[in-house]
């Protein structure tokens, strides 16, 4: 039979598998990708949110831009995409077989990528197969790709990085959150995504687990406790929901069998089962190559780099570049990519309690332990800071790498310098004007503009605000507070949206001057 | 770990299970069974087709292929407390074309010849027995004492009683030596060095027999065939009985489960260039198999396959297997060579060898099955 | 090598457990406590629990259960989940209709 063949398969169009066909292409090969999906960009697509990082690791974008991006330039290179083809086998010799519309095609590479991604982790608990206990990723995919509401009321289990954006989108959705649950003791994810969902009135319960779904034929309520040091239950600690939908966002495993089946070597790690790979992406068998979750799952901003490194490495396989090319390309890359993974949440502080910011400030406990800073532990942040007339404050309190703020301001008030993870500075000598560029740009919505006494006895706060409707200037509410409770009255005196914004409207709000370093949210007054 | 017993059994499968369990009935408990790999069942026991069938089978396997459909398979899951999904229903063997059903004939009228109630039935016939087949088919042989069951709770169920009465299974242990000790077959020798010994050894290995064999100056003569079977999602219940076909292109049952198992090739197996460790699947055979399946169960073109696996039968040279002592070796049997349809038989062998070691009279007599049978043929 | 009585012996008899009506592999409809028992049983691989309950064997072909089958394995028998190996991965990676899986350019009768 003769076989068509491909100098590089790649399995998975999302961002890894992209970039790795790209990068390929970009050396003269001709690369041909396969997706089992009608849509390329993997998980790209239903990230709605703006992404960490710096410029090089397109921080700021929104994911879904960044996969618009990704496809335009696979097709500049001239990368085959395949959609709706189903990788069903990868056998010996490099074969592949692949169902495409109603019938099984055999393809053979000379040289094969995986990149088939990661699926959503279970958890078991009494009544977890009801109908309405669904995966984050599978809400998220609701939502944003098809345009269903997930539910109506929901419990998020999870405070990763994953649960906390899919429940700030939940909210965004029209969805209420009525509790973001964790048995680990402290917030997983990012501190400022958790402010951002703490805000909104979402309350915290870390060391709880989900005790029982309840509901007949679905979810109609959620009872959760509190979670001793046995691991077990504390008697009483129960507390009850009334929900429609449970989502679980407890993790990912590497769809790695594609690689197992062809006797590629693997290994059992806390991540889940991987292929054991170079630094490159090489598996141990010649020709097979690994990218992005399925050799150990990691943001999209490293799996593109992953891919962009694998494909070099194939390329310099497949005689298309030098080895003294590759290397050179390659320490480009891993340099990006090693700029990513610093910082507390680097992959080797994974579960680690790190007490003290780079800067040796003590980190906010009541961020980790409620998801919001509280208001003796927020003064003490370079970003926090009071002078007469508007200026930012930064309630950014983690060694993230991410730096957009400091470009944003072309006044040159926020500094964080040559180190991606420092803590952004407020420059005390640069002024600010208020253009708003600072608090659009912070993609974990951390920056506010404040003007502590704009008129006798009050000020303003400029927030970041991705609600719909949008609310008028002269509309009356009430200010939240960091914690998402009531502060003090308030009024919108301001409303701006900005191409250069992408979506981030920023709302500025009248509040009596003592108020001004409190409320952080608005909520227009209900009729 | 205690390194001797009466008894070792090498090899891990349905013979070596069943026997250990039927050792262990009679009163032998000190049995220690040796298996290579982590899991029992490892080999061809947890893939086979699961046919419980005599017909088709040669003079030399009937009587106690009969023996084990007549007094063991029927109560058999009652006997060990599992259900091993035992289905008599009838085995058809399909036929499209006269030369089909000539051949056919054939093979139904020697099995009559050995007391076999087998006919050759016509079109009409096949469709009232399974009206689910094709209108293409002309007839088929039909033997209604044929059947199938789950071939890997069947072991795990064997497997799970010996244990419960006693029996020792070491599982990660491969075997590479014999080795005699005055004369007699004593020590077994293990991959990490290790020595166990006993009274006697029973060698149920498969193919990897031959290897163990060789070490106490036996050889058995066979080959390797790498067999494949796919598997469906669950579907409505159709039937119960087994089906072949004349061209042998497929067989198969659908399971208690309501999934499909059917077992198909490429016609390139012949070629296959793989060490008896992998059990990788061909990228071509699954297709093929689909091709013939619908060809005579057009019913199941939307049936999902949600896995296809593939096994080594030990090919014996004449198609029967060796089940014996071993003169030159005393306190060696060899249970080997069982040729792809050794699942069937498995109750059956499992207490004939349990009788050889106490010394008993087998239920059948199986001297034709001996190691020493071979001649050369020119 | 692993002594099945020794490793039985060593884990004790199987205790209920308050959670053991608990489904874990959903598509074959296979409980927490099939599964525990299963392994005291002597059924301690991956390979075996399948074999003996189907676990995984379903339309997910694992991809829901798999770590939940092995943690209760892992629980079970006193290891790390990292010790005890996952089930093998066999095609097709997704399940298929045979109309198309037949459709692969072989030939006809």
């Amino acid at each position: 039979m003769k076989i068509e063949r491909y100098d590089l398969i790649v399995i998975g169009a999302g961002p890894a598998g992209l970039s790795a066909a790209i990068e390929a292409a970009k050396q003269g090969m001709k690369p041909i990708v396969f997706d089992e999906n009608a849509k390329p960009g993997g998980q790209l697509f239903k990230q709605i949110h703006k992404f960490f990082g710096s410029k090089e690791h397109k921080a700021k974008i929104r994911g879904f831009r960044i996969g618009e991006e990704l496809l335009q330039e696979a097709e500049q290179y001239g990368v085959k995409v395949v959609l709706n083809a189903t990788v069903i086998g990868l056998y010996p010799e490099k074969e592949i077989t692949v169902k495409i519309g109603e019938e099984v095609k055999h393809y053979k590479g000379d040289s094969i990528l995986v990149a088939t991604g990661a699926s959503e982790n279970m958890v078991t608990f009494k009544g977890w197969t009801l109908p309405g206990v669904i995966g984050a990723g599978a809400a998220q995919t609701m939502m944003n790709l098809h345009h269903i509401k997930a539910g109506d009321r929901v419990l998020m289990l999870g405070s990763g990085n994953v649960g906390l954006v899919v429940s700030f989108q939940l909210m965004q959705a029209g969805c209420e959150v009525v509790a973001l649950v964790d048995a680990a003791p402290r917030v997983g994810g990012y501190g400022v995504h958790a402010a951002k969902v703490a805000r909104l009135g979402v309350p915290f319960y870390l060391s709880h687990t989900i005790v029982e779904a309840e509901g007949e034929d679905h979810v109609t309520g959620v009872t959760i406790g509190e979670v001793g040091p046995d691991w077990n239950i504390i008697p009483g600690s129960e507390k009850h929901f009334d929900v429609d939908t449970i989502c679980l966002a407890v993790g990912l495993s590497p769809m790695s069998q594609l690689l197992k089946q062809a006797g590629v070597e693997m290994k059992d790690t806390p991540g889940g089962y991987v292929p054991v790979c170079d630094d490159f992406g090489a598996t141990s068998v010649p020709g097979i190559f690994a990218a992005g979750d399925v050799s150990g799952i990691e943001e999209a901003s490293s799996a593109m780099i992953e891919g962009r490194l694998a494909g070099a490495r194939i390329a310099e396989y497949m005689g298309y570049m030098t080895e003294e090319k590759r290397l050179l390309r390659a320490e480009e890359l891993e340099a990006a990519l090693s700029s990513l993974r610093q910082g507390m949440f680097a992959p080797e502080n994974r579960g680690k309690l790190v007490e003290k910011t780079e800067e040796g400030i003590p980190v906010s406990m009541n961020l980790l332990q409620k998801g919001y800073i509280a208001e003796d532990e927020i003064e003490r942040y370079p970003g926090v800071t009071h002078t007469v007339g508007v200026h930012p404050v930064m309630e950014c309190t983690q060694n993230i790498p991410c730096n957009p703020c400091q470009d944003a301001c072309s006044k040159g008030c926020i500094s964080i310098g040559e180190n991606i993870t420092s803590l952004p500075v407020v420059v005390a000598e640069a002024k600010c004007v208020g253009c708003g560029m600072c608090v659009a740009s912070c993609s974990g919505q951390a920056i506010f503009l404040v003007d502590e006494e704009s008129e006798p006895g009050y000020g303003t706060v400029t927030l970041p605000y991705e609600f719909l409707p949008l609310p008028k200037e002269g509309d009356k509410g009430v200010a939240l507070g960091r914690d998402g409770q009531p502060v003090c009255e308030a009024e919108v005196v301001g409303v701006r949206s900005a191409k250069a914004f992408d979506h981030t409207n920023l709302l500025t709000i009248k509040v009596p001057s003592d108020m001004t370093m409190k409320a952080r949210f608005f909520k227009r007054e209900t009729a | 770990m205690k390194m001797t017993a009466d008894v070792i059994i090498i090899g891990g499968g349905i013979n070596g299970c069943a026997t250990a369990y039927y050792l262990a009935k009679k009163g032998v408990h000190d049995v220690i069974v040796l298996e290579a790999s982590d899991s029992i069942g490892h080999g061809g026991s947890s893939r086979n087709g699961g046919g419980v069938r005599q017909s088709g089978r040669d003079v030399r396997e009937l009587p106690y292929a009969m023996y084990a459909v007549q007094n063991m398979w029927p109560h058999l899951s009652e006997e060990l407390g599992v259900d091993v999904e035992y289905y008599q229903r009838g085995n058809l063997r399909l036929g499209k074309t006269e030369a089909h059903l000539q051949k056919l004939e054939k093979l139904a009228s020697g099995a009559r010849a050995l007391g076999l109630d087998m006919n050759v039935v016509d079109g009409k016939t096949v469709k009232e027995i399974c009206p689910h087949l094709s209108e293409d088919i002309i007839g088929a042989s039909w033997c209604p004492t044929d059947g199938h069951a789950n071939p890997m709770l069947t072991t795990l169920a064997y497997y799970k009683r010996a244990v419960e009465l006693g029996v020792r299974f070491i599982t990660g242990a491969p075997v590479t030596a014999i080795q005699k000790v005055r004369g007699k077959a004593r020590k077994v020798q293990v991959k990490s060095g290790e020595v166990f010994e006993a009274e006697t050894i029973i060698l149920a290995a498969g193919y990897e027999s031959r290897y163990i064999a060789r070490t106490v100056g036996i050889d058995v003569p066979m080959t390797t065939f790498f067999e494949e079977c796919l598997v469906t999602e669950m579907q409505p219940h159709m039937f119960d009985i087994m089906l072949g076909t004349a061209d042998a292109d497929f067989y198969g049952h659908q399971s208690k489960h309501g999934s499909f198992v059917f077992g198909s090739d490429s016609g390139l197996e012949e070629a296959t260039d793989m060490s008896l460790g992998e059990l990788k699947t061909n990228s071509l055979t699954a297709s093929a198999g689909c091709r013939a399946i619908m060809g005579y169960i057009p019913k199941l073109a939307d049936a999902k396959v949600v896995r296809t696996w593939g096994g080594w039968i030990d090919m014996c040279f004449d198609g029967v297997p060796v089940i014996d002592t071993v003169d030159e070796v005393p306190g060696l049997i060899l249970a080997c060579g069982f040729t792809g349809h050794g699942f069937g038989t498995a109750p059956a062998v499992g207490l004939m060898l349990a009788q050889m070691v106490v010394g008993e009279k087998t239920v059948v007599d199986i001297s034709a099955l001996s190691y020493d049978r071979f001649r050369s043929l020119k | 090598m692993l002594d099945v009585q020794e490793k039985l012996k060593e884990i004790g008899p199987y205790v209920p457990g308050a959670d053991d009506d608990m489904l874990i592999c959903r598509c074959e409809e296979v409980t927490k406590g099939e599964i525990r028992q299963a392994v005291h049983a002597g059924m301690f691989t991956i390979e075996e629990i399948r074999r003996y309950l189907r676990t995984g064997m379903g339309l997910c072909q694992g991809q829901t259960c798999g770590k939940l089958v092995k943690g209760i394995v892992a629980k079970e028998l006193g290891v790390r989940p990292n010790e005890v190996e996952p089930a093998v991965s066999r095609a097709p990676m997704r399940p298929i209709e045979m109309r198309i899986l037949a459709e692969d350019g072989g030939e006809r009768e």
